[in-house]
Formats: structure tokens, C-alpha cells, sequence
């Protein structure tokens, strides 16, 4: 059996049972594509009035946007009735694909599971094959939310009496999270509140700092973190109450009291040092027994080749060459003599532990060896030492030992211990959700301040007033950039190109262009400065086949869209979406008229390069 | 745990769970579908097999409600040492429900088709969101489909009709090229215009439409000290598919134009259906001088039937009931759960083999 059902078959049965339209949500752009050209050896072929009426709509589409009249999809779009929807396409075509669903056209759009959010686009039938989605780089299962978003598109008010969600199963379903998604409740939804630079320099610009706190607290972050701090506190008053019992007794705070006498009680009689169950000579001997040691067994002699502790019991142990040449793993216990001789031995990393030759010749120095030899005097610790004085004083300090409460004391320690260590925890706990925002909100005045944006007061620096416009992601590194001068003298195309490889944040691999030799090494700064500022913002990806993607576009104004997307692997959505948010991040540059005229125009002049063609056909 | 247990434990996992897994270990797993990376992490386990066991059964446990279905009332709570095949007995062992007949796929199909024409009337919930527009600000939370549009195009009418200014919001650059469209025909081009970074296509129109950034910066230019377009004219600012709110990385944006969106001006949230609008709600309600009213429900005006459709082209419904059981996930129709089994039997390793 096929690991999922072939689109053609696919559409025959969903034409079949009348659940057309329908859109089928694919795992990714290149299903879609696939699922297109599966079709085209089909005998799907619409009936000449069907065709028309696609023909009709797609005209009228492309009077507004003349960029898709040569579309290569057109035709078998026009011939089978279906069309994939994907982030790969240029806007101007998905426009197209959406008016032909809603004049009810089509028999089913191939998409992916970006088109479930916010496009206006029902459909009488939604298929799914999927349970997750790939996420920042990593496959999420679908929330319960983002399941109804998609089989909510399912069923047009107005058109269908009925909407269906159909589950056709591929290697990647995992049905329970879909049946879930289906009958349950969606979640509820958290605050995402992430402080930026650009958030603090503006606040700061129309707020004194005093003001702060309370604008921080106008947001749903707070309100949700309040909440938490709600809950904590509703169990510390549950605390509190618990704590009753166990007031104020003979001294005001009587468990640190009976905490600090009872640790000191407890370090007299950890004194004896139990490390492990050995014997006091044992240990003491442990030491000595290194390699090239002599020493005696109950039977005959031996040369210790290196000393260990056994793997379970920890217990000391030795690896010695016996006089008749045997190599043994004894316990330490067994030694019965250690002498004052230690003879040469070549260690090695492995078993015997020393090199061949040294054991020849350790067994050689055993024979040669007197029969008595002088044993090494060694020192045992004696076992229970008494208290020393210090700790017999500062028991004395304490009154417990004859306090009348001492016995409610010993026997409540452990509960009121426990209770009052949970009351100083949910205290931390509401304090740390209190104030958190405002602690990251200042950690980024502190960065501000180390680079000059603001002035010890946390007023704005007149390098703060101008990169408070900067409110795009990496708004550090562009601004950072221009005070370095980084754009002195560029074209706009290279200001274009180092703009879109500051916005491009997507590392699909793919073959480009390549770059010039100027803008190579004004990447290769930006780089640098990057990295530098690794500490304080994400350094983007800065690839350079992306801005030489750009800079082409921008440098040769004779070039086509076509001449464009042929240059690279890209597809024309992904060039379309780089050139838009290029576009997005020079207007930005273009606000600092007053303070870089010179940078203002060049932006402008990139701007004008840049919305040429399709770039030219959407606000 | 052998080998063939192993594989198998893994082939009862969800997808997420194995990705999961294999994050660290296997390089592009997220390429790699179920079957394939069944097979990556088998052979990866045996480099160190201890631990990779010892991973899964935490990853396993981590997620106690997604493995194990609601075991049956067990006279002693077994430990389940290996919950592998205690899942797959329990399954089946605990389901006399399995047997109960689920509907037909012809009565699961019945009622499909076009509804006759209507003259439109507008919803109670709609009505309800509009006039409470005139109190307040207003949270819309419904499922998706519903016609939310028709509450922010009413909405807008009427404060264009009071010379007030209205800014249309949605998080996408395409939604609002659409929406630009959309409302240039019911409002006119010329009360219609549009701003992005760079263009204003006519700003001076009554009903803006931008994405939340830019009305964002409008604000933070404002703030600031900038004079710009008819702040003080505003009256009402529409936020739709507001549950972007919660977007990890933009949602921000959201909490920056409700902080700063003057206080004259009525908010209009529209969301899809999510877990807690009363929090939205009621902290709009906290900040804002006017309280702020929520519209919620969760029933779709068309009803939705979920279906199971078996790569071998055989479709049936995916519950018992014609419409979705809420509540009951594991109220699977009989003929779409043993399809699925034979599917997952079929498709993964463990399988194959017999
Ligand atoms: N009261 C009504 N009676 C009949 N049809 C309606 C009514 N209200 C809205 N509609 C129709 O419902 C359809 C969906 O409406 P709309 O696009 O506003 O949904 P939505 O709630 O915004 O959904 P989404 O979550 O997809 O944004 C539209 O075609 C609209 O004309
Ligand atoms: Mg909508």
C-alpha cells in the first residue's frame, strides 16, 4: 500500500462523493509541486465551459496584475481545475488562486498550513495529512487552536449546508493529536512580550524613566504575570494559616533558633568522618600501596602496579605482581606488610599497567631482594577524637537544651520548617513576577547606555533620538553600522543588498549569484560587527549569495523578474518576500532624513531601483 | 528491551515525541518522515543503547496523557514496565465500545449541498458587537468562518459616517492587500487607503488598512512628539486575527498598539476561537478607560463533520456521530480506527516484518 493516497485518486474521490471544492494541506511547498505534476498524465480535463469560466476569472486578475500573465501554471490550471497555494509563489499568483476559489472554480487548492492563518479562503472540504508543523527549525505537534484554524476552513456560510475535515493519513499523522485538535477546547493563549531596543528608546524618548514601570504594567505580560502572583498568593495565605499553630514560642523565632542548634548538634556528630566502611589502617595504608611499592601478603611478596577502588563498593584495591610472576587484583586489606622500598617501574595505560620489559624486570629486583626488609611506619588516625572545645562552647549558647518547648520545638521543627521554607519561596516567586519585566526592560537601558544611546539618566543621546526609527529586528547591528560609517559612500545597491541579508533570516541552502568584490568586504565588516555584538543581539545570518540577489536586482535596472528568479534556485515567493522586507527596512533608513541626508537618499534611490516590475504591482 | 521491542515502543510514538528524540542525535531529522526515522534512531540507538532508552521512556513520560489512553478501572494500579504493549492490549481489550456501530457514511454525507439563497440578516452576536462598539471596546473571540468582517465593516460604517477616522489592522501584508480590495468595493476607492513602509496609497481616506507594525509606529511617533495623521481623529482601531498576540516572536507589536492606542478611540479585537478572550477582555478592561465587552461563542454556523480517508481511496467518518463528539476524542468510528491500525501495521517497520 502507498504511504498516502495519490492526489489524482485523491481528487477523483473527493469530485465522487461531491466534497468539491476542497483544499488539501501538504506537509511542505514541494508536496504541493509534486502533487501539481502528478496530474500532468491525468485524464482529469474540465469541460470546456469550466475551463472558460477560469479563463474568464483569471483574465480580470491579470488586467491588475500583469506579472502572472505568462504564469507556467496557467494551463494546467486551466485544464484539471486544480492550483497549489504555497509561500513559494509570488502574491500576485496566489491572489489569482484565492479569486478562482471564490468564484467557485476550482476543484482543490494544494497548500501548505500557512494559508490556515488569517486568508480569506473556504472551501466546502478540507483535507489533512498532517499532525504537526515544522516551527523555528523543529516539528511542533498542531495545538488544538491551529487544528480548528484549519478544518475551520471547511464549510462557506452562505454556500454549504455542511463543511467537511477529512484525515487521509501519511507517514508524519499522529491521529490522537487530530481527534484531539477535533473535540477539544483550544488553549488559552500566553503574552510573548519581548523587550527591544528599539521599545526602550521610544518609551524612554516620550516618558521620563520614573514612568516606566507603571506603561510596563499596562501589559498583558503583567496582567498574566499578576495572575500567577495571584495564585502564589492565595497559597501563601493558605500558608499563613498552616503557620498558625506554630507562632511565636519561648523565643520570638523559634525554628531558626532550633534550625541553628540543631545543625550544630548535628556537626558534633558528624565529626567522625564514616567516608566508608574501611578499616582505619586500611585507609591510612591505602596511600603508600603506589606503584613500584613492595609489599607482603599472607603468602610471599609482590610489587603493587597501580592502586584503584573497586567499581560497587568503592572498597580499595591493588593490582601487584606476585614472586612467581602472577599478576593479581587483591583488596587492600590483604596486604600484610608495606616496606620502605619502591621499585623503578614503567607505567603504562593499560593492563599489566606497566610496560613488558618493566615486568621482567620488577621480577628480576623481587628475586634479588634481602629476606627481611624494614616495614614503612605509618600513622593511624585514632577513631572517635573528642569534640573539639569551639563546638561544646556554642552548644552552651543555646537555651534549647533546657527550654521547657524544647520537646513541641524537636517534634514540630520538620513541618514548620517545611512550611515557612515554602512561604519564603512563593515571597520570592510573586516578588520575581512583579517586577521581572521591569528588570529586563533595564537590562537593556544598561546595554543603551554602555553604547551611548542614552546618558546616565537614561535620557536619549542624540544618537538615541535617531535610532529610536529604527524599529525593525536587528535594529542594533543597522544602527551600530551607521555610526561606524559602514554606509559611507555605498550605492544602493550594496545598501540594499547588506539590508537584505540583514532581513533574510531563512538558511534553505540553494545556488545564487555571486557577489562583488566590494560587497564582499562590506559584508565581511558587517560580519565582524555582528559577532561583536553577539553578546547583546542575535547576529543574523548575513548570507552572501542573498544580498548578491539584491544587489543584482537593484544594480542592473534592465534586468527582468524572470532574468531575476532564473539567476537563482530561490523561488519566486522567497525573492519576492526578501525584496518586500528589503523594501521594509530601507523605508526605515529613510525616516533618518534629518540626521543622515546622505544615507536617507541613498535608501530612497534603493527604494526607487527596487519597486520595478512586480515589485511595483502591491502597496 | 530487544530490538524489536524497541522498534516498536518507538512506532507507537507520536511523530513529535521521535523528533524530539531525535534532536542532537540525527542530523535533519526534521526532514525525515516517521518510518525513516524509526529507522535513523534504531541504528543510532546502538551507540549507546542504555540511554537512549532511558531518553525515550523519560520523553515517554513526560507525556502520560498523549501515550496512554484512560486505562480501564484496574483492580491494583499496575506498574506499567513496559507501556508499549500494555497500550496496544489495553486498546484493545478495553474497547467494547469499538464494536458499537458508528454511523453510516450515507447518513454521515446527507445534508451536503448549497443552501438556498437567503436575504441576509445579520447574526445576534454581530448585532450584539456592533452596538456594544457604542459603549465601549468590544472582544470578539468565534470560530473561524463566522463573519467577523461584517462586524468591523458595520463598526467602520458608522464612525466614517461620524467623521471619525478608522485604522484596519491584520497581522499579514497578503490579508491586507485582500482586505484593501474587499472594502475599496463596499466603502468606495476613494474612502479606502492603505499604508506600508515605504508607500501610501491614499492616506488621506477615511479607513486606513496597515499591518499592526506600522500602526505601531504611528503610535510610538506620536508618543514622541511627531505630528502625524489625524491621531486625534481617530476613532475606532480594528485588530484583526488578534490571537497574534500570542506569536512568539511579533506578538509584542499587539501589546504595544492596545498600551498606546489613545484613549478616544474604541478598540475592535477579532480573534478566532482561543482558550481565555476573558483574559483579553478583562485586561483591556484594566487599562483602558472604557470597559471593554466580550463577544464569544465556540458553535461554527456550519456544522463540521470530520472524515477518514484510507489511501486505498475507501472514505468513512472519523467518529461515531455525524457531527465531532466534543469532548471525546476517542469516540473513533470503528471501520476509521481499524483502517488507521492497518495502516500504521502496514506503514511502519514493525510491521513490515510480519
Ligand atoms: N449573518 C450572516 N449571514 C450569512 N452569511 C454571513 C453572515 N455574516 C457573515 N457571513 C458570510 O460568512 C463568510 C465568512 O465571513 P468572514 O470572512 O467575515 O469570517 P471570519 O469570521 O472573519 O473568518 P476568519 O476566521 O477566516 O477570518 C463571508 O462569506 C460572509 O459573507
Ligand atoms: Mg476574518
Amino acid at each position: 500500500m502507498p504511504p498516502s493516497i495519490h492526489p489524482v485518486d485523491l481528487i477523483l474521490a473527493l469530485r465522487d462523493k461531491h466534497l468539491t471544492p476542497a483544499i488539501v494541506f501538504l506537509t511542505s511547498r514541494r508536496a504541493c509541486d509534486e502533487a501539481m505534476q502528478s496530474f500532468d498524465h491525468s485524464h482529469i480535463v474540465l469541460p470546456p465551459p469550466r475551463q472558460e469560466a477560469i479563463a474568464a476569472v483569471l483574465d480580470k486578475v491579470i488586467a491588475q496584475y500583469p506579472s502572472i500573465a505568462e504564469h507556467p501554471l496557467i494551463p494546467t490550471v486551466q485544464r484539471i481545475g486544480v492550483a497549489a497555494h504555497h509561500a513559494g509563489h509570488l502574491p500576485s499568483w496566489k491572489i489569482a488562486v484565492e479569486e478562482l476559489m471564490r468564484h467557485g472554480c476550482l476543484d482543490a487548492v494544494f497548500a501548505t498550513t500557512t494559508l490556515a492563518a488569517g486568508v480569506d479562503f473556504p472551501a466546502r472540504t478540507v483535507i489533512i495529512t498532517q499532525s504537526s508543523i515544522r516551527k523555528s527549525r523543529d516539528f511542533m505537534d498542531l495545538t488544538i487552536g491551529e487544528v480548528q484554524q484549519i478544518a475551520g476552513r471547511a464549510g462557506r456560510r452562505g454556500k454549504d449546508l455542511v463543511g467537511f475535515a477529512i484525515v487521509t493519513p501519511s507517514p508524519y499523522i499522529d491521529l490522537n493529536v487530530l481527534t484531539k485538535g477535533f473535540t477539544g477546547h483550544p488553549e488559552a493563549i500566553n503574552s510573548q512580550f519581548l523587550i527591544s531596543y528599539p521599545m526602550v528608546l521610544n518609551l524612554l524618548k516620550a516618558h521620563p524613566l520614573d514612568q516606566i514601570q507603571p506603561i510596563l504594567a499596562k501589559s498583558f505580560a503583567q496582567f498574566q504575570l499578576n495572575q500567577r502572583a495571584e495564585v502564589l498568593q492565595r497559597k501563601l495565605d493558605d500558608l499563613g494559616e498552616q503557620m498558625e499553630p506554630f507562632g511565636p514560642r519561648v523565643c520570638t523565632d523559634w525554628i531558626t533558633e532550633w534550625q541553628t542548634f540543631d545543625q550544630v548538634r548535628r556537626q558534633k556528630s558528624h565529626r567522625a568522618p564514616i567516608r566508608r566502611h574501611e578499616p582505619p589502617e586500611v585507609a591510612a595504608r591505602f596511600h603508600f600501596l603506589t606503584p613500584g611499592r613492595v609489599v607482603g601478603f599472607a603468602r610471599g611478596r609482590g610489587v603493587v602496579l597501580r592502586q584503584y577502588r573497586s567499581k560497587g563498593q568503592k572498597s580499595p584495591m591493588i593490582t601487584a605482581l606476585r614472586e612467581d610472576g602472577g599478576i593479581t587484583e587483591s583488596p587492600a586489606s590483604t596486604v600484610t606488610e608495606v616496606s620502605d622500598r619502591i621499585l623503578d617501574c614503567v607505567d603504562a595505560p593499560v593492563y599489566p599497567w606497566c610496560t613488558p620489559d618493566s615486568v621482567e624486570d620488577l621480577l628480576h629486583q623481587l628475586e634479588e631482594l634481602p629476606g627481611r626488609l624494614p616495614e614503612l611506619p605509618i600513622l593511624i588516625p585514632k577513631d572517635d577524637e573528642p569534640i573539639p572545645d569551639a563546638i561544646v562552647q556554642t552548644l552552651g549558647d543555646f537555651a534549647c537544651p533546657t527550654c521547657p518547648s524544647r520537646s513541641a520545638c524537636q517534634r514540630d521543627y520538620p513541618i514548620a520548617a517545611k512550611l515557612r521554607q515554602e512561604q519564603h519561596r512563593h515571597v520570592k516567586s510573586i516578588q520575581a513576577l512583579r517586577t521581572s519585566l521591569w528588570h529586563r526592560f533595564q537590562e537593556k537601558i544598561d546595554v543603551l547606555q554602555e553604547f551611548g544611546y542614552l546618558t546616565p539618566t537614561a535620557h536619549l543621546t542624540e544618537d538615541g533620538e535617531w535610532a529610536r526609527l529604527i524599529r525593525i529586528d536587528h535594529s542594533l547591528l543597522i544602527t551600530e553600522l551607521l555610526r561606524a560609517g559602514a554606509f559611507n559612500g555605498a550605492d544602493p545597491a550594496m545598501l540594499a543588498a547588506v539590508m537584505s541579508s540583514i532581513a533574510h533570516d531563512d538558511d534553505r541552502p540553494g545556488a545564487f549569484p555571486r557577489v562583488s568584490s566590494g560587497l564582499a568586504s562590506l559584508l565581511g565588516q558587517v560580519r565582524k560587527l555582528a559577532v561583536s555584538l553577539s553578546p547583546h543581539e542575535d547576529p543574523p545570518l548575513l548570507r552572501a549569495d542573498i544580498a548578491a540577489v539584491t544587489e543584482r536586482w537593484i544594480g542592473d535596472p534592465t534586468l527582468t523578474w524572470i532574468g531575476l528568479c532564473k539567476s537563482t534556485t530561490m523561488a519566486e515567493g522567497d525573492i519576492y518576500r526578501l525584496l518586500a522586507r528589503t523594501l521594509e527596512f530601507l523605508s526605515q533608513l529613510h525616516t533618518l532624513k534629518v540626521t543622515h541626508p546622505g544615507l536617507a537618499d541613498t535608501a530612497s534611490r534603493a527604494i526607487a531601483a527596487l519597486r520595478r516590475g512586480v515589485l511595483e504591482e502591491l502597496p | 528491551m530487544t530490538t524489536e521491542e524497541l522498534e516498536q515502543l518507538l512506532a507507537q510514538q507520536p511523530i513529535a515525541l521521535l523528533h524530539r528524540l531525535a534532536r542532537g542525535r540525527v542530523q535533519r531529522h526534521f526532514r525525515a518522515g516517521k518510518r525513516r526515522l524509526i529507522e535513523v534512531l534504531l541504528r543510532h540507538s546502538a551507540e549507546n543503547r542504555a540511554g537512549f532508552e532511558s531518553d525515550l521512556m523519560t520523553l515517554i513520560g513526560e507525556k502520560p496523557t498523549r501515550t496512554a489512553p484512560p486505562l480501564p478501572q484496574a483492580p491494583a494500579p499496575r506498574k506499567p514496565k513496559s507501556p508499549a504493549p500494555q497500550r496496544r492490549t489495553t486498546h484493545r481489550s478495553v474497547e467494547p465500545e469499538s464494536h458499537e456501530p458508528g454511523v453510516t457514511l450515507s447518513s454521515w454525507l446527507e445534508g451536503l449541498g448549497v443552501p438556498p439563497p437567503k436575504t441576509f440578516v445579520a447574526d445576534a452576536w454581530q448585532e450584539e458587537a456592533i452596538a456594544k462598539l457604542r459603549e465601549g471596546d468590544v472582544v470578539v473571540s468565534v470560530p473561524t468562518g463566522s463573519g467577523k468582517t461584517y462586524v468591523a465593516v458595520e463598526a467602520a460604517r458608522r464612525a466614517i459616517a461620524e467623521n471619525r477616522t478608522v485604522i484596519y489592522t491584520s497581522p499579514l501584508k497578503a490579508l491586507s492587500n485582500t482586505k484593501y480590495t474587499e472594502f475599496s468595493k463596499i466603502f468606495g476607492a476613494d474612502q479606502v487607503g492603505i499604508l506600508t513602509g515605504d508607500r501610501r496609497d491614499n492616506g488621506q481616506a477615511p479607513l486606513l488598512i496597515m499591518t499592526t507594525e506600522i500602526l505601531r509606529n504611528l503610535l510610538y511617533d506620536a508618543g514622541g512628539g511627531e505630528i502625524d495623521i489625524r491621531l486625534d481623529t481617530l476613532g475606532l482601531v480594528i485588530l484583526d486575527e488578534s490571537q497574534y498576540i500570542a506569536d512568539p516572536e511579533r506578538g509584542v507589536v499587539w501589546e504595544e498598539t492596545i498600551i498606546f492606542c489613545p484613549s478616544q478611540a474604541r478598540m475592535l479585537l477579532l480573534s478566532a476561537s482561543i482558550g481565555n478572550p476573558h483574559d483579553i477582555a478583562e485586561w483591556l478592561t484594566s487599562i483602558r478607560t472604557t470597559p471593554c465587552h466580550l463577544i464569544r461563542h465556540s458553535t461554527r454556523t456550519v456544522p463540521l463533520r470530520a472524515g477518514y480517508l484510507h489511501p486505498n481511496g475507501k472514505l468513512t467518518p472519523l467518529f461515531r456521530t455525524v457531527g465531532i463528539p466534543h469532548g471525546h476524542p476517542t469516540h473513533l468510528h470503528p471501520e476509521a480506527k481499524r483502517l488507521f491500525l492497518q495502516y500504521e501495521d502496514e506503514t511502519l517497520p514493525s510491521g513490515r516484518r510480519r
